[in-house]
């Protein structure tokens, strides 16, 4: 019986080549892109899961509200606080501290010299606690000495060319160092970031360095590694405990006031990490689990769309197969008999489009990887869970797509079909009338979010961000420097040129209590350099810039008093002025530091200082506007180090843009000392910070084309199908006086019909998930209606260009053509 | 071994109700071979669609082999039409997707005849139509005589107790029109019951009996020489 089942299938199959076709590959697309947002998905939802033991990996959090009221989550911690809990909990096997944002070292050996943006200093207990796989040496012990180093193997052949150089030298700004340790690399599923690895004991290390501020700064990551057995909970519950015997003492001399902060610290998981990004502290930029349910939920609805294909097509195709139900029926067939005759033709359908599936998956996978910048295997035979998925989403894809047709194909009444009458039973034409609208109000959803990401992107990058980048380049520098500055501001294709510290364009933020208007709230300041507003065409809403020219600005000569300030709108209402203009000439009381440095920063407070406010700016930021901006205020600070003064601001000619980066280069090297260079446009640092938007963004993109690739060939078809079918009818309708404009309208509109009502689901459905999808943003823009009318526009079109060519053929045809086919 | 008592069909469609056949009472023995004849929308094709067991009477009796199959939910029917009934249409109706054998073969599938037998029972059918040479084409490829000698095989094949043959050669022309009437002849020969369905006046004078329907009524019977 199965034989014949089968030869029925593949016959038909073959018979109806064009038909199968269409179903085959939009079934075979629809899993190859169901496939890849499966295997992305689990990439995201398995961060960290290699790492033997990551159940008992915590990175220490701390949440709370800040004194300004808004929500605080960060991964930063205080360098004390690793000590501390090794100390208190017996139950921790190992700490580990992490120092991210340092300014990244220059690394040399013979002839390669890099700015290596791959450095990390980590305490020696790192590699106890992420026991990542060797290639060479110990990681375990390799950083107990303070000169050694742990390179992944591609750090190691980038220095050395090859994959084991254990005691080989490597000189990292200056000191030579050597390599203890080779490991894999990291796989793109985990929240640790680095290349080479250095200890924290080295004497200029970065975590040394920033070491002694107490428990008011929260500069480091701190990971924990439970002993065997111990329970998270355990150590959870004693941590408000630990929080008030440790911290708050601290917090009680310094800055009684931040005890209303109401902080709290707890253990983290290491595999929650990505999944729940913090404000701070993270190595890499986590993903959003809301978006990440919504691509999962995509590459179900493209699975749909090709399903909701198969089932347009059988049934609409119903009637070729009548007389085969008949007949078989007539000679004693059940139906039960026939449903699974056709439930298992559709599953034969669906074996031949998953194959086909897997193998368009596999083609794209490389250039897939590549642009999600992902190191994804779809590695199906030895990864049975895997197997297993695909397999049962093809079963089920099948048994839900095959139901209904092999429910109306087998309700045909043999007596009826037999004669050559009527089809009795139901040919499905409300119901593929229901799917193609259905298919026709995913795609236009699809369009609608890839039009509203691409707009917030828009936004983020140029408006939100209240600057002007265009022809800006930063020039990391350690110090920026008034001779670096003036030697790069005399060449020619360089407008200006004005350096800032590493707070002012966001790469780390610095807070103070400030106490003002008889107010004391947490607002963050950052040292600036005169023109560095100018350079990003910032303007004061009230008040002035700080100006070269006019003594005092940058504090000079002044000893009882800070130097003058700058604003931000958010300031200005953090700190309970009026109004902008309000808070010209008014005091702000903070704890101005003269020689700031990153050792600075780490001594005790200085006492508090008068800034008189001189102007006031508008919101900025060269930060992910996911994020509110802080209030804030600027000042025009030393350049001791690369903590107050890291980039040199530059605004370049535009039409000689190739020779100036040249000559910059040039002169950096020179005044440097021949200091790698590492030099980026800022709207490209800045696309960096929105990076995980813009693939998601593309990624729902070309899944939105996937889909509407898909619902276009059931189109196509579909309408091939109607216009074959309604030929009889067109001749009549000509033979009556029609003509091929009036039937071509008469066709034109049974596809625009469905389309038009599909805009009735989307809209409303759109307008959700994009208001949903843009609250994660402080900054957004709002979903448009222009964006829905050319969504339903696009879609109309579409539609209307995919089924023209058949419309346009059958509406041209000779009536007696038409009346002959039957 | 066939006996319709008062046996009323009616269509009904949305706003119009049709009947189809109007208190037909007619009784047809084994081995019988029985014409029904009539103009076009005389109710021939309900009635054998009714003998059949592939449409319900709404009113009567139907004494089927014995039993009263009137008011038998449809898988019973489907079960009856399998054991008993072989049909051979005007239209051929030939799946085509399937070869002439597997045409053949799908009558004996849902018989669950054993796939070695079902193999010896097709090759002998389709001897027997004189089609054996054309077992592996499609239906397409057959003429129109061929492809109703290969319905008439599907028919024969399962070694039905009934057969029912509707307009079986109105779409052949003379000479393959008497082939296949001279094989349903020797199948009533051989103790089948034939009941056809036709127009032609010479095709219906192989039968031993004809019924006159009009307007859904049995109108004349008259026997034939046996």
């Amino acid at each position: 019986m199965f034989r014949s089942y089968l030869a029925a299938a593949l016959r038909n199959l073959e018979r109806n080549g064009f038909y199968a076709a269409v179903t085959v590959a939009g079934l075979a697309i629809g899993f190859a892109a169901a496939i890849l947002i499966g295997l992305y998905v689990r990439h995201e939802m398995t961060y960290d899961q290699f790492i033997p033991g990551h159940d008992r990996i915590f990175v220490m959090n701390i949440k709370g509200v800040g004194t300004d009221g808004k929500p605080l989550d960060i991964d930063a911690t205080s360098t004390n606080l690793a000590d501390d809990l090794k100390l208190d909990f017996p139950q921790i096997q190992y700490t580990a501290r992490v120092a991210g944002g340092s300014f990244p070292p220059a690394v040399r050996r013979g002839d390669v010299s890099v700015s290596e943006r791959g450095f990390v200093w980590v305490d020696p207990d790192f590699f106890k606690i992420m026991t990542l796989p060797a290639v060479a040496g110990d990681p375990g012990t390799a950083l107990e000495a303070p000169d050694a180093l742990v390179l992944t193997r591609t750090a190691a052949r980038k220095y050395f060319g090859r994959d084991a150089p254990i005691g080989g030298v490597l000189q990292v700004d200056g000191d030579p160092m050597r390599v203890a340790a080779v490991i894999e690399d990291l796989p793109s599923n985990t929240s640790l970031a680095g290349d080479v690895f250095g200890p924290s004991s080295a004497p200029f290390s970065a975590i040394k360095q920033i070491s002694g501020g107490g428990y008011l700064n929260n500069v480091v990551v701190t990971y924990v590694r439970l002993k065997p057995g111990v329970s998270a909970a355990s150590v959870q519950a004693a941590m408000p405990s630990f929080v008030a015997r440790r911290i708050m003492p601290t917090f009680a001399e310094v800055a009684p006031e931040l005890r209303q902060s109401r902080a709290s610290l707890s253990l983290k998981p290491l595999t929650a990490i990505h999944l729940q990004p913090s404000q701070g502290g993270d190595q890499k930029p986590g993903t959003d689990v809301k978006v990440l349910g919504g691509i999962a939920v995509i590459g179900v609805l493209i699975v749909i769309v090709a399903a909701i294909n198969f089932v347009t097509l059988m049934t609409a195709r119903a009637a070729r197969r009548a007389v085969e139900v008949g007949v078989r029926k007539a000679v004693g067939a059940e139906r039960k008999d026939l449903i699974v005759q056709f439930m298992g033709e559709a599953l034969v359908y669906v074996a031949l489009a998953l194959v086909l599936g897997v193998a368009l998956a596999e083609l794209v996978l490389p250039g897939v990887n590549a642009a999600l910048q992902r190191k994804m295997a779809f590695d199906y035979l030895t990864d049975p869970a895997l197997l297993v998925a695909m397999i049962g989403v093809a079963a089920a894809t099948g048994i839900l797509a095959g139901l209904y047709p092999a429910l109306v194909l087998s309700s045909f009444r043999p007596s009826s079909v037999l004669k050559g009458g009527p089809i009795t039973g139901g040919g499905g034409g409300r119901v593929r009338q229901a799917l193609v609208v259905a298919q026709f109000a995913v795609l236009i959803t699809l369009v609608l979010s890839t039009v509203t990401i691409y707009r917030q992107t828009v936004f983020a990058l140029k408006d939100a961000t209240h600057t002007n980048k265009d022809g800006v380049v930063m020039l990391f520098a350690s110090p920026c420097t008034d001779g670096l500055r003036d030697a790069i501001a005399a060449l020619p294709g360089v407008r200006a040129a004005a350096c800032s510290s590493p707070a002012a364009i966001n790469m780390s933020s610095t807070d103070d209590l400030v106490a003002a208007n008889g107010k004391k709230v947490i607002v963050s300041w950052a040292p600036v350099d005169f023109g560095f507003f100018d350079i990003y065409g910032i303007r004061p809403v009230a008040g002035r810039l700080f100006q070269s020219n006019r003594p005092g600005d940058d504090g000079a000569g002044l000893t009882d008093a800070a130097p003058p300030i700058v604003l931000n709108e958010s300031a200005v209402r953090s700190l309970g002025f009026a109004s902008p203009q309000a808070a010209i000439g008014r005091l702000v009381n903070w704890h101005f530091r003269p020689n700031l440095s990153l050792k600075a920063i780490s001594a005790p407070e200085p006492p508090l200082k008068p800034s008189e406010v001189i102007g006031v700016v508008p919101d900025f930021t060269f930060g992910s506007v996911r994020r509110p901006i802080q209030g804030g205020f600027f000042y025009v600070g030393p350049k001791t180090d690369w903590f107050a003064s890291v980039a040199l601001n530059i605004k370049l000619d535009p039409s000689r843009m190739p020779q100036t980066l040249v000559a910059i280069d040039r002169v950096f090297k020179r005044v440097s000392g021949g200091q790698p260079v590492l030099r980026l446009f800022v709207d490209q640092l800045l696309l960096l910070q929105y990076l995980d938007t813009v693939i998601q963004g593309a990624f729902i993109a070309v899944c939105a084309a996937v889909a509407v690739s898909i619902a276009c060939l059931g189109l196509f078809a579909l309408s091939a199908y109607t216009a074959e079918r309604r030929t009889k009818e067109i001749g009549i309708r000509k033979a009556m006086g029609a003509s091929s404009s009036d039937i071509l309208r008469l066709l034109l509109w049974q596809f625009t019909r469905p389309v038009l009502l599909a805009n009735l689901i989307a809209w409303p459905v759109g307008y959700a998930v994009m208001n949903w999808w843009l609250r994660g943003f402080a900054y957004h823009v709002d979903p448009s209606l222009l964006t829905f009318v050319a969504a339903a526009l696009a879609a109309v079109l579409i539609a209307l260009v995919t089924v023209s060519v058949q419309s346009v053929l059958v509406a041209r045809a000779k009536p007696v053509t038409a009346l002959r086919y039957e | 071994m066939l006996r319709l008592e008062k046996v009323c069909k009616t269509y009904q469609t949305s706003e119009v109700e049709t009947l189809a056949l109007d208190n037909v009472s007619l009784e047809i023995g084994a081995g019988e071979f029985v014409a029904i004849m009539g103009p076009s929308g005389c109710g021939k094709s309900t009635l054998l669609n009714v003998l059949g067991l592939l449409d319900s009477p709404t009113s009567g009796v139907y004494d089927f082999f014995g039993e009263d199959v009137a008011g038998y939910p449809e898988k019973r029917l489907t079960q009856l039409r399998r054991d008993r009934i072989g049909f051979v249409f005007q239209s051929f109706n030939l799946i085509d997707d399937l070869t002439v054998a597997e045409n053949v073969e799908v009558a004996l599938i849902y018989r669950g005849v054993p796939g070695a037998e079902r193999k010896r029972r097709v090759r002998e059918a389709l001897d027997r139509v004189g089609v054996s040479h054309r077992a592996g084409h499609r239906p397409q490829q057959l003429s129109g005589g061929q492809q109703q000698r290969v319905a008439v095989a599907r028919a024969l094949v399962s070694e039905p107790k009934l057969i029912l043959a509707d307009e079986p050669t109105g779409n052949l022309d003379t000479t393959n029109g008497e082939a296949v009437m001279a094989m349903l002849s020797q199948a009533a020969k051989s103790g089948v019951t034939v009941v056809m369905v036709t127009h032609s006046l010479t095709h219906a004078a192989a039968a031993q009996r004809t019924i006159k329907l009009l307007d859904g009524r049995v109108v004349s019977e008259t026997l034939l020489a046996a």
